[in-house]
């Protein structure tokens, strides 16, 4: 088990709340997406990129939180991006300054530090928050570029270097395309990532000399390991996204079967 | 809980709400809100029902295991667990440590031998007061619901359990079968102690853009508001033939969804799904059911089966 992950027993009793949390800012910074900032009530230390909470807007009472990533941590404000796919995602497009959401976290283990390191920072889509964070932490690291990559103009978020696959913004193709050369011209020991699982199954292929972490997404219901809900298939076993995760070794994960 | 104090068979309930198997786990009774409050005192439940345990460990289904519908929940976990000796070893002593409250063990097996050894492995322990015998778990091939649509196979089953123990014997039934009544009276005439339903429907979802199933194995249980009326029809419908106590589930989200089993004939409920959607459910409905008999000076023994 790698040195970073967190005891979960110990997070839930000491860190775990849910909450409803007051909405400060409200957002749509691209079509099918919702920047939403939350007042955490108090300074919000110790959380890692990678992880994330279960939201739900006062709208979807009885039905799930939806496990909603972090993309930045400002003292006692916490910001999410999140893509609009159904119902319970959309409701946080209605929500108004002064509005409560309800907030189970902070969860899951979130990625190794990149203190020191040679990184490349590897986000797809929906996948941008936790690579846009770390990349503000950038200082940290020796080396650092992020790479977004995204089907069209309208999923464009702030990066170093910007992929799209109709080529109407940044370069034509796919976030993967010059990783290979991108990792030997700037000698690059750690790769982060996040996104749709044939991105992140093809950069583990890319990826076999160098370190790889990738940060999954599964469809969840309670978030702190009860349901079994969010299993992927991890070394000869399944794991639990929300309680082993979302973070884990990209060599370890049986991409074939996802 | 004064109020709303109620038995199944051989086991009584401080308070009348339980949680259903698969859908609480410990880490919830150490949930806090922003106040720091515990958001469930063990108290308010009745008992604790474990996740279902077989005899080898489980790995569990393929993923994706789990779509949330327009009104309910559609989950293919596959009873992944530890396995009769890994839930003893490791799994029981945390719970007997963390427990106040009775503990039930929901258990399934492949054969009615396999059923047996388990029980007997389990019967030493002090700490399990009861067992709930799953034969009915959509989401399993050789476990499961293969025992639960046959009324001779349950007998043979039951009649066999209770012959090895004097502890609490509930029996969950499937609604997927034709006449759950029958299956209720064979477990009765065996020996069960109480029954226990609904399991989940049978469910399925698919995306109609792409044409595939939200699951990895297409169908598998469905769970949640949607199930509650197809609940409550079966726990009456039950509740009509057999004399021993029901614990009912299905959608149970609110006191008032709660009592309305009460009424349908349930002794004591379970809440599943509702877990998922708000850990301190079982709480809330403890506490609202104990507030609407206070303040009829009602018993919730008085309203079993008092339909009208």
């Amino acid at each position: 088990m790698p040195l970073w992950t967190v005891e979960p027993l110990l997070w839930i009793s000491n860190m775990i709340t849910r909450e409803l949390l007051k909405v400060v800012d409200v957002n749509i910074p691209a079509p099918q997406y919702v920047l939403l900032k939350l007042d955490a009530g108090k300074p919000m230390k110790g959380l890692i990129p990678g992880m994330f909470y279960e939201l739900r807007a006062p709208s979807q009472a009885g039905r799930l939180f939806k496990p909603i990533s972090i993309l930045e941590v400002e003292d006692h404000l916490l910001s999410f991006l999140i893509k609009v796919i159904g119902a319970g995602t959309e409701a946080f497009a209605h929500l108004k300054a002064g509005d409560g959401v309800e907030a189970l976290g902070p969860l899951g283990n979130g990625f190794p530090s990149i203190n020191g390191r040679r990184v490349l920072l590897v986000s797809g889509g929906a996948g941008y928050p936790p690579l846009a964070w770390l990349k503000r932490e950038a200082d940290e690291a020796e080396f650092c570029l992020h790479l977004h990559g995204c089907a069209t103009a309208d999923e464009v978020f702030p990066c170093d270097l910007l992929y799209t696959v109709d080529g109407s913004q940044g370069h034509k193709g796919l976030v993967t395309d010059s990783v290979e050369s991108l990792i030997s011209d700037h000698k690059i020991d750690l790769v982060l990532s996040c996104g749709p699982v044939p991105m992140l199954a093809k950069l583990t292929n890319i990826c076999i000399q160098v370190e790889h972490y990738v940060s999954m997404e599964a469809y969840m219901a309670c978030g702190i390991g009860v349901c079994h809900g969010c299993a992927i298939p991890v070394d000869s076993d399944y794991k639990l996204v929300c309680k082993d995760g979302p973070v884990f070794d990209a060599t370890r994960i049986r991409w074939s079967e996802l | 809980m004064k109020y709303i104090e109620s038995s199944l068979g051989k086991l009584k309930l401080d308070s009348c709400v339980t949680v259903a198997s698969g859908t609480f786990g410990l880490d919830y009774l150490k949930l806090r809100d922003a106040d720091g409050k515990l958001l469930l005192p063990q108290e308010s439940l009745g008992a604790y029902v474990s996740k279902t345990i077989t005899y080898e460990l489980k790995a569990g289904n393929p993923s994706p295991r789990l779509y949330e519908t327009e009104c309910g929940l559609l989950n293919s976990i596959g009873l992944q667990n530890p396995g009769l000796k890994g839930f003893l070893q490791t799994d029981l002593p945390i719970l007997k440590d963390a427990l106040r409250i009775p503990l039930i063990v929901s258990f399934s097996g492949s054969s009615i031998d396999e059923f047996c050894e388990m029980i007997t492995a389990m019967e030493p322990y002090q700490e399990i007061a009861g067992y709930e015998v799953n034969v009915s778990c959509p989401n399993v091939e050789k476990e499961g619901i293969a025992f639960g649509a046959d009324p001779d196979v349950i007998h043979k089953l039951v009649a066999s359990l209770a012959a090895l123990t004097d502890k609490e014997l509930i029996v969950k039934l499937s609604p997927s079968v034709t006449d759950i009544a029958q299956m209720a009276l064979a477990a009765q005439e065996a020996g069960a102690s109480s029954i226990a339903l609904i399991n989940t429907l049978w469910g399925m979802a698919i995306d109609w853009r792409t044409g595939k199933a939200m699951l990895s194995k297409k169908v598998g249980g469905y769970s949640g508001r949607g199930v509650k009326p197809v609940a409550l029809a079966l726990v009456y419908k039950v509740a009509q033939v057999v004399d021993i106590p029901i614990l009912a589930m299905g959608g149970i989200h609110t006191w008032q969804d709660a009592l309305e089993f009460i009424y349908a004939g349930a002794s004591a409920v379970a809440v599943g799904t509702a877990n998922f959607n708000d850990p301190g459910a079982p709480a809330k409905i403890a506490k609202g059911l104990q507030e609407h008999c206070k303040t009829n000076n009602i018993h919730i023994k008085d309203l079993i089966a008092n339909l009208r």
